[in-house]
């Protein structure tokens, strides 16, 4: 699952800082506490020292041999010489309160007038675990408090740091190269990367607009220059085939060189509407009357198709009016019911829709021969239908592109559906 | 009938040129502007076809030229070009009629005709051909005086016939003009084969020649 390069930050700095943090901690506790049992063996042995020389001072007799929970001095004491000068753990007993408190002692052996003597002194232990329990809460309270500030300010910060970036993508999501608009990435965003991001971008994005012009400029002088020999040929073909004395074989020849001259000069024509649409050469808007010319347009079909018409049925919803070009919003919906005539079966049916902003054309026909989202590319042809330019669904497209009217083709159980938009989308 | 072709295509105005041999008409070409200019300066022609680009200026500052000058030439525009305001524009300027290149020769000729019967028909309003009469003012069409009952398809298509009698004509263009240039969007020109048809049953009837006849599958042709 992808995450967001803010939340993926976040994580990962959740993850390790935890963990140094933790780390830190238990060294910290250690540390401390290595510290305090240092500084407890520090007062034992100055205990020891001022003691013995208190002692060596009052020649023994004025001292007393044991204060509870200060210090112990035993004659001829029986600890082995190994635990001699190491501090050890052990508990005292107060009768008043009636419990035992941690200390930590060390006991040392010394000489006095020919005596043996072993001194213990005794620390306490428990205000200093109470001082460790206390810095270690603060510290802990501190880190924690740590932890959260930063993981805080790294958020807010990649926020801030990455909007350059989403504003870039942004507008990159948003263009469109048919478009004319230019694309304004932002030229400073104040980050190096960023601007290099940006700069890149922009290049690729007019390298991409360049070639795409290029293009466009090529299909739309092709067809310009395509026109004239087309012209020529049709009219040599119209002098040919008015000569007298032909044969039928010669004249199924002209036939075929007319059927293909002609059908060359419609698929250019179509190429050339397309070029003129692209670079909206149909700037004349008007309301149109979209129910009646889609009623004129089927009753022109019906008339003038010889052979077996599939059975229509319309839903059209009157006097619908649709902000557009007169000419291109014919030529849409021509080519839409072109469209569903010709590619048809015998015996089959075409449904019109039209309701609200929406216009459906459905019809029977072959199985889906070509992938939907194939259907509208020019050329885009599924059968060998040589009734078809291969060009009318492009043509649909490249109409709807225009208005921002939302196109769909949809097939199923042997219905071919064309669903128009007219609403901006 | 003086006829002048100003088109810079060469191959083009050779087609036109031949096209209208056939007609008695008597055709002069021009492949430039400049030429165009010392043509219509020195003669005075029935009908000029005009092609709006051509080298060394435009075929409408030329048609400009002509109506400023006062000559009262009928012009057809022949161009490229096919917005609406292009059309616009040529017939404000004078011109009589606009014709979209690819055009059909057979077209073109009948927009000529038309032309010049409406400059200089001088209230002669029929066409005749054997039993077959035509009154261009009434639509109607008469066989020995008998009118015979045409839809507006099938007179259009008689008239267009007519115009080009003795030739043949293609389905396309007899499709291209019953419809203009909606006719690319019908799937099929089987339809000019069932108007024809009607044309054709319906004359019989009113006991008209059989005048109309079918070249293979080329098209159609009106013999007289």
């Amino acid at each position: 699952m992808t995450k967001s390069l803010q939340q993926k930050h976040t994580r990962y700095l959740f993850a390790r800082l935890l963990a140094v943090l933790l780390l830190g901690s238990i060294a910290f506790y250690f540390f401390m506490r290595m510290h305090a049992e240092h500084m407890q063996l520090k007062q034992l042995e100055l205990r020891q020292r001022n003691l013995q020389s208190a002692f060596l001072l009052q020649q023994n007799t004025l001292m007393p041999f044991h204060i509870t929970g200060e210090y112990d001095i035993a004659e001829n004491g029986t600890l082995p010489p190994q635990q001699l000068g190491k501090p050890r753990d052990t508990l005292v007993f107060y009768p008043a309160e009636n419990k035992s408190l941690p200390f930590a002692i060390l006991t040392r052996a010394f000489d006095a007038n020919g005596r043996h003597y072993q001194l213990t002194t005794y620390v306490s232990s428990t205000e200093i675990d109470h001082l460790i329990m206390k810095v270690f809460g603060t510290e802990a309270f501190l880190f924690g408090l740590l932890f959260v500030v930063i993981i805080y300010i790294n958020y807010k910060t990649s926020g801030v740091l990455w909007k350059p970036f989403r504003n870039t993508l942004q507008k990159l999501r948003e263009y469109d190269i048919t478009k004319q608009q230019p694309v304004e990435l932002g030229a400073d965003t104040g980050t190096r990367e960023f601007d290099e991001l940006n700069e890149v971008a922009a290049q690729l994005i007019k390298k991409n607009r360049q070639a795409y012009h290029q293009q466009k400029q090529f299909v739309e002088n092709a067809s310009h220059e395509i026109q004239t020999p087309l012209a020529i040929i049709r009219s040599k073909l119209e002098l040919l085939i008015d000569q007298p004395n032909i044969t039928a074989q010669v004249a199924a020849l002209l036939a075929d060189i007319t059927e293909a001259n002609d059908r060359l000069s419609q698929m250019n024509r179509n190429l050339l509407l397309l070029a003129k649409i692209e670079n909206n050469q149909f700037p004349e808007t008007a309301a149109v009357n979209v129910s009646v010319l889609m009623e004129k347009i089927i009753a022109v079909y019906r008339q003038h198709y010889s052979g077996e018409f599939p059975e229509i049925e319309t839903a059209i919803q009157p006097d619908l009016l649709i902000n557009c070009n007169a000419s291109l919003i014919e030529i849409l919906l021509n080519n839409l019911v072109k469209n569903a005539v010709v590619h048809n079966i015998p015996g089959g049916y075409i449904k019109v829709e039209l309701t609200g902003d929406c216009l459906r054309i459905a019809n029977s026909g072959q199985p889906q021969a070509i992938a939907s989202e194939r259907i509208f590319e020019r050329f885009g042809k599924g059968t060998d239908e040589t009734r078809s330019t291969g060009l009318g669904l492009a043509l649909v497209k490249q109409v709807c592109q225009l208005y921002n009217w939302k196109v769909d083709y949809t097939y199923q159980n042997a219905v071919h559906t064309i669903t128009v938009m007219f609403s901006a989308t | 009938m003086k006829v002048l072709i100003i088109e810079d295509e060469i191959s083009l105005l050779r087609s036109i040129t031949e096209y209208f041999r056939k007609e008695d008409y008597l055709c002069e070409g021009a492949g430039s502007y400049a030429e165009g200019i010392a043509r219509i300066e020195d003669f005075y022609y029935d009908c000029i076809i005009l092609d709006i680009n051509l080298p060394g200026g435009s075929g409408l500052d030329l048609l400009r030229y002509l109506r400023t000058h006062n000559k009262q030439d009928g012009v057809i525009i022949i161009s490229a070009r096919d917005s609406l305001d292009d059309k616009i524009a040529g017939l404000n300027l004078g011109a009589d009629d606009y014709l979209v290149k690819p055009f059909h020769l057979s077209e073109l000729n009948a927009r000529v005709k038309a032309l010049i019967r409406r400059k200089y028909g001088q209230g002669n309003n029929l066409i005749s051909l054997g039993n077959l009469t035509v009154d261009i003012l009434s639509r109607t069409a008469f066989i020995d005086k008998a009118p015979v009952l045409l839809t507006k398809n099938e007179y259009d298509l008689l008239l267009f016939l007519l115009a080009n009698k003795n030739r043949v004509v293609s389905r396309k263009s007899i499709a291209e003009h019953l419809f203009g240039q909606e006719a690319d969007n019908l799937p099929s020109f089987d339809f000019v084969y069932s108007h024809i048809k009607n044309l054709k049953k319906k004359m019989k009837e009113k006991g008209a020649d059989d005048i109309i006849e079918t070249v293979y599958g080329l098209g159609y042709k009106i013999i007289g």
